[in-house]
């Protein structure tokens, strides 16, 4: 008996396992078995394959049963995901419907989310901002959450990493708030925008307009060719999977390439419950599934544990990863495991039109629009609140024609749309202070359809998000004014919290084991072999993407893995 | 645009578009009747002149489509008692059944409608009306031949004259 368990578990036993399979898990994935570690890669859902399983993603509009539009029944048996802007016809397939993964909201919060090899990297908005030091620094210099334990520097050198991997285009505009990146040729601005962009820089020192960096294959390089990705095609419905690769997708990139060194195992439909904790041994030594087809527990072992579920799951995982040692939590020794979560605030818009440049127009599509770094409470506190916002900002003309009349007239007006003026938008990207008071736990009695407690998401926005929004409004009022904008209006849509899809926090990285769960490499301070390098790891939230970030560090944080393994670390 | 980028894009099975069949609604909305007139009322919308009306596009059938599976429920009743009522009305107006009159009395009688101050007729009318001309638009008769819809633009240039553009293509087509 004994010796056939042993095979049994000499055959799940990995070099390392990594949990979760998008933006992070793929490069945890990527990396791992770079460096010729045999790596089992646990994806809760399905598996999605690289074009093959994107099924609408060469549907032409007409095509579509609904054209695009939910169903009644859809809509009326998801409220929480029918709120997603990217959920629609063509996207259903990849999100998770609300009764699939049932949360309890102690407050409102909409939980986005996508369960498949390759997660949200499917439906993400590409959007790629570097963090700079005005970033790092902000908890230690205006003494909120804890001090973050790395720098710019630090990370830098892996943001070049990634963004050559990933294919990032940008311009190099040399603004300290958003260092450059390794660029392939930025997307174009339209003539209002460069207006506006004039506009700006004309009155204000330190607002910029910029075009986005966006995770899109502008101009492809030997090494896309190599993952099988060309040139973005400007489609803009990248959120069906792009068989052109033109995005960057774990589907696209790092899963198929962590599978072609042959050293990866990706095993879909496997739940994880919890990461296995050896009391004798100090350390993590596997991990708990529960497959989705067989609802059977079963048990996988590793070295290392990279856990890249997505910022509230990763939370999930530890908090119910309990045993003698940890019986609230894995790593949590601190008691701040689930505290200190955040989001970004992006509630507010503001709208105008504009009457010049109407001898210009644009061709073709754009999957990006210009951006606003943040640029208040930067050198030091001068606001009412505390840090700042960024702003995605664009500008188009729409054709519309005069739909009043009936039968031929009608037919004639449809047929024949009149150029509209220029219409000019923005929406902020607003940093919000973790909390303690913002907060993930385990449900005390609520369990999911496996089992595991269900994640209670205590989160909501303060009176500093509230102040922000205002300023914000006032201060793209004021530049769209400056720009000779008119009929401006400020929005403020009050969303729950959770609708940005850019939850952080509740594993934060710190210098201090006592108010911090991971150390600087994202290693569980007290449970070495066991990383964290998603949204969960974020000690504050700035202003920008964070995916990006998390591809860094996650680069980061498996290099040091494999160098301490080596050295008999681990 | 398709050929320009070779066989990647070549459509696969579960790709082959709505037809008239694969849009038909299960179960039926409306009877047969019913349904012939919605087709009635949808070509008077927009009808056949050197190119297709919405009936031989079939938006008829994507109008009841949508409102079996997206619309609120109530919809459905708004579309028959709609369907129900036209007849009466196109009796009272010209003397005659909906599809019995010319383009000028049916015209006429559907401008009525969209002014009358019954809002039942009005939300009727709004509602077929506005499918009508998303179906319209929407179809691929329409997206194809007519307002050039890109689906691979390839390019996104962001300061084109306009007259320049007018040149190129006769409409954008979204």
């Amino acid at each position: 008996m004994s010796y056939i368990n042993i095979d049994a578990q000499a055959q799940n036993t990995y070099d390392a396992i990594v949990i979760g399979s998008g933006i992070s898990g793929g490069w945890a994935a990527k990396e791992l078995t770079g460096k010729g570690l045999r790596t089992l890669v646990l994806e809760r859902g399905r598996d999605v394959r690289h074009v093959t399983d994107y099924p609408s993603t060469n549907m032409q509009p007409w095509e579509f049963e609904h054209r695009n539009q939910l169903k009644r029944e859809v809509r009326e048996a998801n409220p929480i995901i029918s709120k997603c802007y990217a959920f629609y016809e063509g996207t259903e397939q990849f999100f998770v419907k609300d009764a699939e993964h049932p949360y309890v909201q102690d407050k409102p919060f909409d939980w986005i989310r996508g369960y498949q090899v390759g997660g949200k990297s499917l439906m993400w908005a590409r959007q790629t901002q570097r963090w700079s030091d005005f970033d790092f620094d902000g908890p230690a210099r205006d003494g909120f959450a804890v001090d973050w334990p790395i720098r710019y520097a630090d990370i830098a050198p892996w943001y070049s990493y990634v963004e050559k991997f990933a294919g990032i285009s940008g311009n190099k505009d040399g603004i300290a708030t958003l260092p450059d990146g390794e660029f392939l040729p930025p997307h174009e601005w339209n003539c209002v925008e460069k207006h506006f962009q004039k506009k700006v820089a004309g009155k204000y020192n330190d607002r910029h307009v910029i075009m986005g960096r966006a995770a899109h294959i502008t101009k492809p390089q030997p090494i896309h060719f190599q993952q099988g990705r060309a040139q973005c095609q400007h489609r803009t419905i990248c959120e069906r999977g792009c068989p052109f690769g033109g995005y960057f997708s774990s589907n696209s990139s790092t899963i198929p390439w962590a599978a072609k060194t042959g050293k990866m195992t990706l095993r879909p439909n496997s739940v994880v419950h919890s990461i296995i904790y050896d009391e004798k041994k100090g350390k993590a030594t596997g991990v708990r599934i529960i497959d989705a087809d067989t609802k059977q527990m079963q048990e996988f072992y590793a070295r290392i544990i990279f856990l890249n579920a997505a910022a509230l799951n990763s939370n999930l995982v530890l908090l119910n990863s309990t045993s003698n040692r940890f019986q609230n939590g894995l790593g949590n020794d601190s008691g701040v495991l689930g505290k200190y979560a955040a989001f970004h605030n992006y509630r507010a818009g503001v709208s105008g039109e504009y009457d010049g440049d109407l001898d210009s127009t644009t061709d073709g599509r754009r999957p990006n629009s210009p951006y606003i770094p943040r640029f208040r409470n930067v050198h030091k506190q001068e606001m009412g609140f505390l840090r700042g916002y960024a702003a995605g900002f664009s500008a188009g003309r729409i054709s519309r024609s005069d739909q009043s009349g009936v039968g031929a007239d009608l037919k004639e007006s449809l047929l024949n749309p009149k150029l509209g003026g220029w219409h000019v938008g923005s929406h902020m990207m607003g940093e919000t202070i973790p909390k303690e008071t913002n907060y993930l736990a385990l449900d005390p009695n609520l369990k999911d359809p496996f089992g595991i407690p269900q994640l209670k998401i205590s989160i909501a926005y303060d009176d500093n998000d509230d102040k922000m929004v205002k300023d914000y409004q006032e201060q793209l009022t004021e530049m769209f004014t400056e720009a000779g904008f008119t009929n401006i209006r400020v929005r403020d849509s009050h969303a729950s919290p959770g609708l940005d899809i850019h939850e952080m926090g509740g594993v934060r990285m710190g210098k201090d084991p006592k108010t911090s769960m991971l150390n600087k490499w994202n290693q569980l301070h007290a449970v070495k072999n066991v990383f964290v390098t998603d949204g969960a790891c974020m000690t504050s939230t700035s202003t920008q993407n964070p995916s990006l970030t998390y591809m860094a560090l996650t680069a980061r944080a498996a290099d040091y893995a494999v160098k301490e393994m080596k050295k008999g670390n681990m | 645009m398709a050929g320009a980028v070779g066989g990647l894009i070549s459509l696969p099975a579960w790709a082959n578009g709505w037809t008239a069949d694969t849009v038909r609604s299960t179960p039926q909305l409306l009877s047969r009747s019913q349904d012939g007139l919605l087709a009635e009322l949808v070509e008077t919308i927009i009808p056949a002149t050197d190119t297709p009306g919405a009936k031989g596009l079939n938006v008829h059938q994507f109008v009841q489509k949508m409102i079996t599976d997206c619309y609120p429920v109530t919809a459905q009743n708004t579309l028959r008692n709609g369907l129900d009522s036209l007849d009466g009305l196109a009796k009272t107006a010209y003397g005659n059944s909906f599809a019995g009159g010319d383009a000028a009395q049916r015209t006429a009688l559907l401008t009525q409608l969209s002014q009358s101050t019954d809002a039942g007729q009005k939300e009727f009318y709004s509602l077929v009306k506005g499918l009508t001309v998303r179906g319209y638009m929407s179809s691929e008769y329409v997206m194809t031949n007519l307002t050039h819809y890109q689906f691979i633009p390839g390019h996104y240039y962001g300061c084109v004259p306009v007259a320049q553009k007018n040149q190129k293509t006769t409409s954008q087509g979204k």
